[in-house]
């Protein structure tokens, strides 16, 4: 009798647990006929929103001289600051105190000296750096400092080479945010052919760095017998500070950058573009392009051949490295994991910047602004990881010089797509003439990396260090372009790069492209799983009690 | 001297606007000080309390005697009295900038409620200023990016503070503080297995002991009940109502 009802008890459970796995409800379960709605994301969350340009300052846009500096017009929404470019030009030794006063660069950030040629320019040229952390950690609080966006909501750790700066380095008291002069990339620099420039490193990092002058001529020791290559064993300690002298003999476009634990301290920001200009009479140089982007000052060589000239930064970000800086504070642990725990031979690049932007910041300060008939001067610089394939659309430019050394006219080279390895430069003519070759008329042409990860942030498009070459009567007065509001309204957005907004999840297609919905749950088939369970469980139960009683009794 | 008085007078001369703004403000090739104040009194104060000197050394090397930090101030904490005129010599120990702010002051004395001094490299300052009769701590420290974080922390107290700031290096906890790897060793090990077995014998102890434990429980709640009882007639006279008294 125990035996049968035994059998049939493990009969019962049996079967009811095999009834229970049947008829389980699933976390994805497939539709039935009609597939959940589309559900809408919540665009009008404010804390996400950015504005698309937030024209601060319109009245730097203007063409104007300062302190008799001649600044070109920058139509840009956010132009460089002249009086950033007017003391760039002159040294903080010859610019007015009042000028002086609307930059944050210190008094001793620039001192050019000693027309040594007699040609009506300075010759004798110091010039400070120092080493700025962004987006940094702090042991206050959940957040970080000192921040500056590569696009929305985007903040990864970087370092740059910053011109000296003085008094505070937030944007104000209430702010968490860098102030302007403190962005990426690192500077350019530009100094004239035969001059004597004394480049003195200031280590106001936490880190050892060094700079080491790429193609740039300079002797290997200072005329003190000192280190003058930048190299890893000759490293800048925190709180010291090293001068690397150069009277360079050849103009062209090069490049400075840390060479201590190089594949990291490179790719964390530590490189910048170094130019060299042609000796020409009272040829007084922009010497720090804050920022990149347009020569607001150009050179005599470049205003007699080219009407406008850009530098063009490219940069990539591994975020895993990135976030090293962010996530620990003691610099013995940031040195760690930099150096030992991180592997750039597993890494991968997330971010792509053009002038420190990925799109659509680029819109803000990294565009190439023409008219037709232009003859415009790119310096194009790969500080990359890997290599570029960068392509402008709607026209084809010609290579005037590689790793700044001219091509021969007879070989130069004019193409659409421009590949440049890591670290090597092309410097470009791009000619605005609506002749079907150089250029297909106006427009808003894009102009990025043609690799397929180059226009992507973290793997989302539209983003990377896409930008676009813009015809000025298609650009509106804050200088953004025209024809773009509905792309704007999805993608300044923090929610669209934090992946949390569909990609056509607004407008006509969006019931048909946008976010599929959830599934409402089965609730019959959720009680009666529910019910099955419970079931086994008193069923289980009540043998072991029952199991119990028998062996009292 | 002469840079300083070109300073004023361009600011003077050409920027009316600005003046305002930079009014506190002096700056040459090696330095700058913003809103020093020698003798305006705080509004809550008749007068100076007490006149002290410090020095504050600024540099990488002061960073040495602590662990996980790579600037730092000489000093991590002053205490003045309220109403006191604080003469301070800043001197900069590194061949890099480095500012001493201190902030939180009162905005009609100080603008933008800071006392700031920046040296360009070695070198010194001096400063002074007068602090309000308030019992407050003020935030004293190197705004570099990184500095603060790194170690560049002090606080000033008037009259004794309202408290500590955090992540002041060897004083206060950070509020963010790192994590590391915990030293375990067989030792440390071994004490954990003891632990744990001595754990799986708990329940046997109590098992064996189960009456022992009983006696010794009731005899504490006696005890507990009759200290009650004793309280309760003293305090009231009303009868005892849920009898367990009797």
């Amino acid at each position: 009798m125990i035996l049968k009802r035994t059998i049939l008890l493990i009969i019962l459970i049996s079967s009811l647990t095999s009834l229970a796995v049947f008829i389980a409800p699933r976390l994805q379960e497939q539709a039935n006929i009609t597939p959940p709605q589309t559900v809408y994301a919540d665009s009008k969350d404010n804390n996400s929103i950015v504005i698309p340009c937030p024209n601060e300052h319109p009245e730097w846009r203007v063409a104007q001289v300062i302190d008799s500096v001649t600044i070109e017009a920058a139509p840009a929404c956010e132009p460089d600051n002249p009086y950033d470019i007017a003391t760039s030009v002159k040294g903080t030794n010859n610019v007015s105190m009042a000028t002086l006063m609307q930059t944050n660069l210190a008094q001793d950030a620039l001192t050019m000296t000693d027309d040594l040629d007699h040609d009506g320019d300075p010759d004798v040229i110091h010039i400070k750096l120092e080493v700025i952390e962004l987006n940094g950690g702090t042991p206050d609080g959940n957040f970080l400092i000192n921040t500056f966006d590569i696009a929305p909501g985007i903040q990864p750790g970087l370092w740059v080479y910053a011109p000296k700066s003085r008094g505070m380095a937030l944007k104000n008291f209430n702010s968490v945010v860098a102030n302007p002069m403190l962005r990426a990339p690192s500077p350019v620099i530009r100094v004239e052919q035969g001059d004597k420039v004394y480049i003195t490193l200031e280590n106001t990092h936490y880190l050892p760095h060094t700079i080491h002058l790429h193609g740039v001529d300079h002797p290997w020791l200072t005329s003190k017998g000192e280190d003058n290559d930048g190299m890893e064993e000759h490293a800048v300690f925190p709180g010291k500070s090293h001068t690397y002298e150069i009277k360079p003999r050849h103009a062209g476009t090069m490049l400075y950058h840390c060479h201590v634990q190089t594949a990291q301290h490179f790719m964390m920001g530590l490189a910048g573009m170094f130019i060299v200009e042609e000796n020409q009479p009272n040829n007084w140089l922009q010497t720090f392009n804050i920022g990149a982007g347009q020569v607001r000052h150009p050179s005599s060589t470049v205003k007699n051949s080219y009407s406008q000239e850009y530098d063009l930064h490219y940069q990539s970000v591994d975020k895993k490295l990135a976030k090293i800086i962010q996530d620990a504070n003691d610099p013995r642990l940031v040195a760690e994991h930099m150096s030992r725990d991180y592997n750039m031979t597993e890494s991968f690049e997330n971010y792509f910047l053009l002038n420190g932007h990925s799109f659509p910041y680029t819109l803000r300060d990294a565009m190439i602004i023409a008219s037709d008939n232009e003859d415009i001067k790119l310096h194009v610089a790969n500080l990359q990881r890997s290599a570029v394939a960068i392509h402008i659309h709607g026209h084809k430019a010609t290579i005037t010089a590689l790793d700044g050394v001219d091509q021969p006219t007879a070989i130069q080279i004019t193409r659409d797509v421009f590949d440049i390895a890591p670290a090597q430069r092309t410097d470009l003519h791009l000619l605005t003439k609506n002749d079907g070759l150089h250029s297909y008329g106006p427009g808003l042409w894009m102009f990025h990396d043609h690799t397929a990860t180059g226009t992507t942030t973290d793997g989302l498009e539209p983003g990377g260090n896409m930008a676009i070459l813009a015809y000025k009567q298609l650009l509106d007065e804050q200088g953004m372009p025209k024809m773009h509001d509905e792309l704007f309204d999805q993608i300044f957005n923090k929610n669209y790069y934090a992946k949390k907004m569909a990609i056509w999840g607004e407008g006509t297609f969006a019931p048909l492209l946008g976010d599929a919905g959830l599934l409402t749950p089965n609730y019959s088939r959720v009680i009666l799983f529910g019910l099955t369970i419970g079931l086994i469980i008193g069923l289980l139960l009540l043998v072991v009690l029952a199991y119990k009683r028998n062996q009292k009794q | 001297m002469k840079a300083l008085l070109l300073v004023l007078s361009l600011l003077g001369a050409s920027h009316p606007a600005s003046a305002m703004n930079h009014g506190g403000m002096m700056m040459d090739e090696k330095g700058m000080i913003m809103n020093a104040n020698n003798d305006k009194l705080p509004s809550d104060c008749q007068k100076i309390s007490e006149n002290v000197d410090i020095t504050i050394h600024a540099g990488q090397k002061h960073a040495f005697k602590f662990t996980g930090k790579m600037f730092a101030f000489d000093n991590q904490e002053w205490n003045v009295k309220p109403c006191a005129k604080i003469n301070i010599t800043f001197i900069n120990d590194d061949q890099i900038r480095h500012q001493l702010m201190i902030h939180g002051l009162p905005g009609y004395l100080y603008p933008e409620g800071m006392f700031h001094l920046e040296l360009n490299g070695e070198g010194q300052l001096q400063a002074s200023l007068i602090m309000p009769s308030q019992k407050k701590t003020y935030l004293v420290h190197c705004e570099l990016p990184q500095h603060m974080e790194k170690g560049m922390k002090a606080q000033l107290k008037v009259d004794g503070g309202d408290g500590d700031l955090p992540s002041i290096p060897g004083l206060t906890k950070p509020i963010k503080a790192d994590t590391y790897y915990v030293n375990w060793t067989q030792l440390s090990l071994s004490v954990l297995v003891f632990s744990a077995l001595l754990g799986c014998a708990i329940p046997f102890f109590i098992i064996l002991n189960s009456t022992r434990i009983k006696d010794f429980y009731t005899q504490m709640l006696n005890k507990i009940n009759s200290k009650k009882c004793a309280e309760k007639t003293k305090v009231s006279t009303l009868p005892d109502q849920d009898n367990s008294c009797k």
